[in-house]
């Protein structure tokens, strides 16, 4: 799939750019009537649409002149639809989409940079690590929307019929965690489920708090090496699942929401998963169940995780880029991102619509250690190597399952990693 | 012993029957389970409680009901468009000889090479030049042309199949080329005719690749990128609405099949008769 992205991408450029003759620029109504700006918008829950719509009927109130029209995209094959709109002129205004994916259009020169329209007081508002995932070149090319963090969810009576005291601090460590897995693996049950049938995202994002980077450098010329820091967390989860047996087996192979079903059955006392799922758990959860999310889970290095949030950029062959900057800057002021966050059950990217979710929802189960586990999302260098995507899926997640199912060791897993990198970015 | 061979065979048939259409049970069901069923460990086939709600939101929040009617249009066009084309063209190529013939079924092959990903560009642009992007009219256009090379091949089979000594008997008996051509070619190429339809209905009603880039507004959306707005980021899934809308998106092409199933057993007969 990827690799047909990439002859697709290297295809749709070359061809955009002898055929751009035939394409106009942007979007917008010329003339005499008001500008309309598309929006094409991959709001996907019933919740966050509403909440999309109500921002938009806001702006559209306050701004007679400038029009915003919602196009409702999904995500799936959204990277090729992007590609072929921007390649043919008829991208839409402001684009919905995710940092990671994000990033090859702004190096492609698709976006425009936002740094002159977003206001000091925003940028300041926005982590230093959350802004860098959204900056190219020194070009902050996106406005941060949403986001999500790794957390655990536990199932409170299992911890307390083990005899765990269950962590209140503002972190926990990874030790903790392995030692309470431990505790709570007894009578055919286990301590822990984490679905990683494709682990590459989690230990990705969860190894700066091991000191992991993974990646030096940005686009084609990125150098990846796997040292302790990137090393620590796939091993710390063979340790657990082969020493101690305390993860329960058939979740290494599953998908994440498919770990939530053992964990709702009792058969596992705690999963580790995105933070959106606390929405479904308190939908889907047997009636009665007791469930918390324990505090942010720190390494050696400290509780970090890399950021990919969600974001809002302005192409930047539009008619409109500074109206269409402004309804950006408008859709992520803090009531609209706490409003769109609590929608999706997600980690606003900004300080003050933290904390504003934190005042509405704070005494809510789980939304506190979530908003909390926001605090420590920083730089992800992984969202700037030009060939990430593909290395991921041919050959990080090929190499992580072999190691977790004990096919190879630590060593053999960091030869195939840095090999496969030199492999696919020559 | 012979008295049992009848009920065995019925039985071997209900449990084939039982075991091709598995999957259509089990999206009728997880279609009537509610969210936590579906993720939980119990597995069974009736749900433990009925959840209408899926159906509801599938057709209400996310407009099935106008994406399904702008698929059947986009693949009843494009079926009949190529259906039309085909027939002629598949006569001409199949008793066509010598190298116009090569270079016509080269062609076709060849067209069948590339992937969508490398034509879309070109494609949308020109679509976009003819004022038919975002436009059912343009994606009707863009499935018929790449159903036609597939139609095509399968039809000039049909045609070749067709003994040219029966088409040379009914010159003989003096009937005009027309005539040969109604009354009989089109007869025994009507079952090829049928099949060929049902491929290209099915292949236009389950296009999801050109309808995701060609169509921008949410009011031409064909059925296959409504559905995929159940599938969210981070591998979220609206498991339940999402095989509600599939059992709803079934129901078209099940009534098209079994509308086209009667003229394919008849179209047999009348070749079987005619041969």
């Amino acid at each position: 799939m990827k690799t047909r992205r990439m002859i697709a991408a290297t295809f749709l450029t070359v061809a955009g750019l002898l055929l751009t003759a035939c394409g106009g620029g942007g979007s917008g109504a010329g003339g005499d009537g008001p500008v309309t700006l598309t929006f094409q918008s991959l709001s996907d829950q019933p919740a966050a649409i509403a909440a999309t719509q109500k921002i938009v009927g806001d702006w559209n109130k306050a701004h007679p002149d400038v029009q915003v029209k919602i196009v409702q995209a999904g995500w799936d094959g959204v990277y090729d639809k992007l590609i072929t709109q921007f390649n043919a002129g008829t991208a839409p205004d402001i684009v919905h989409y995710e940092a990671a994916g994000i990033a090859p259009f702004a190096t492609d020169g698709y976006l425009a940079d936002l740094t002159q329209y977003l206001p000091e007081q925003k940028r300041a508002d926005i982590p230093k690590g959350v802004l860098d995932s959204v900056t190219v070149d020194g070009k902050v090319i996106a406005a941060p929307t949403e986001l999500q963090s790794y957390v655990v969810f536990a199932n409170k009576t299992q911890l307390q019929q083990a005899g765990v005291t269950i962590p209140t601090g503002a972190t926990m460590t990874w030790d903790q965690l392995r030692d309470i897995a431990k505790a709570t693996t007894k009578d055919g049950k286990f301590g822990l489920g984490w679905g990683l049938s494709s682990p590459t995202a989690a230990f990705v994002a969860l190894a700066p708090g091991f000191g992991g980077k993974y990646f030096d450098g940005t686009g084609t010329t990125a150098k990846l090496s796997v040292g302790q820091g990137e090393q620590a967390l796939p091993q710390l989860v063979d340790a657990m699942a082969h020493q101690d047996h305390s993860i329960l087996p058939v979740t290494l192979t599953q998908s994440g929401t498919k770990a939530l079903a053992p964990f709702y059955a009792g058969q596992i006392a705690m999963t580790v998963q995105g933070s959106y799922q606390a929405a479904n758990i308190a939908k889907d959860a047997p009636k009665g169940f007791d469930w918390v999310v324990l505090p942010p889970l720190a390494g050696s290095a400290g509780p970090a995780q890399a950021a990919n949030p969600q974001t809002l950029s302005v192409n930047k062959d539009s008619g409109h880029v500074k109206e269409a900057a402004e309804f950006v800057d408008f859709f992520t002021g803090t009531e609209n991102l706490a409003a769109i966050n609590e929608a999706d059950a997600l980690i606003p990217p900004t300080t003050s619509a933290r904390q504003a979710l934190t005042t509405k929802l704070g005494a809510k189960n789980g939304w506190k250690e979530i908003l909390a586990s926001g605090e420590y999302l920083t730089s992800a260098p992984y969202l700037f190597a030009g060939k990430y995507a593909q290395w991921k899926d041919t050959v990080a997640t090929p190499a992580y399952q072999q190691f977790l199912g004990q096919k190879i060791d630590a060593a053999g897993l960091a030869k195939q990693l840095e090999d496969g990198w030199k492999s696919v970015s020559k | 012993m012979r008295v049992l061979v009848r009920p065995a065979q019925y039985a071997a048939l209900a449990l084939y029957i039982l075991f091709l259409g598995f999957p259509l049970l089990w999206l009728i069901s997880a279609s009537v389970k509610s969210s936590g069923e579906l993720n939980s460990l119990t597995v069974s086939l009736l749900p433990g409680e009925w959840h209408w709600d899926n159906y509801t939101e599938a057709l209400e929040k996310q407009g099935l009901v106008r994406s399904a009617a702008n698929s059947l249009i986009v693949a009843l066009a494009s079926t009949a468009l190529s259906v039309v084309i085909a027939v002629p063209a598949s006569y001409v190529l199949a008793r066509l000889k010598g190298k116009v013939r090569a270079a016509g079924v080269g062609w076709i092959l060849v067209s069948q090479v590339f992937p969508v990903v490398l034509i879309i560009l070109p494609l949308y642009l020109i679509l976009r030049t003819l004022g038919l992007a975002d436009n059912l009219a343009g994606l009707t256009l863009v499935h018929t042309t790449y159903m036609l090379p597939f139609a095509l091949w399968m039809l000039q089979g049909y045609v070749a199949a067709i003994p040219v000594e029966l088409e040379e008997a009914g010159a003989m008996d003096g009937a005009s080329r027309l005539t040969v051509l109604r009354t009989i070619v089109f007869p025994l190429l009507a079952p090829g005719v049928v099949a060929t339809a049902m491929f290209s209905f099915v292949s236009s009603w389950n296009e999801f690749f050109f309808a995701l880039v060609l169509l921008q507004s949410p009011e031409n959306y064909t059925l296959p990128i409504t559905l995929n707005m159940f599938v969210g980021g981070e591998g979220k899934v609206a498991l339940g609405p999402l095989a509600a809308g599939a059992v709803l998106a079934a129901i078209p092409s099940i009534v098209f099949f079994s509308i086209l199933r009667r003229k394919l057993t008849s179209g047999l007969m009348a070749g079987a008769v005619k041969g």
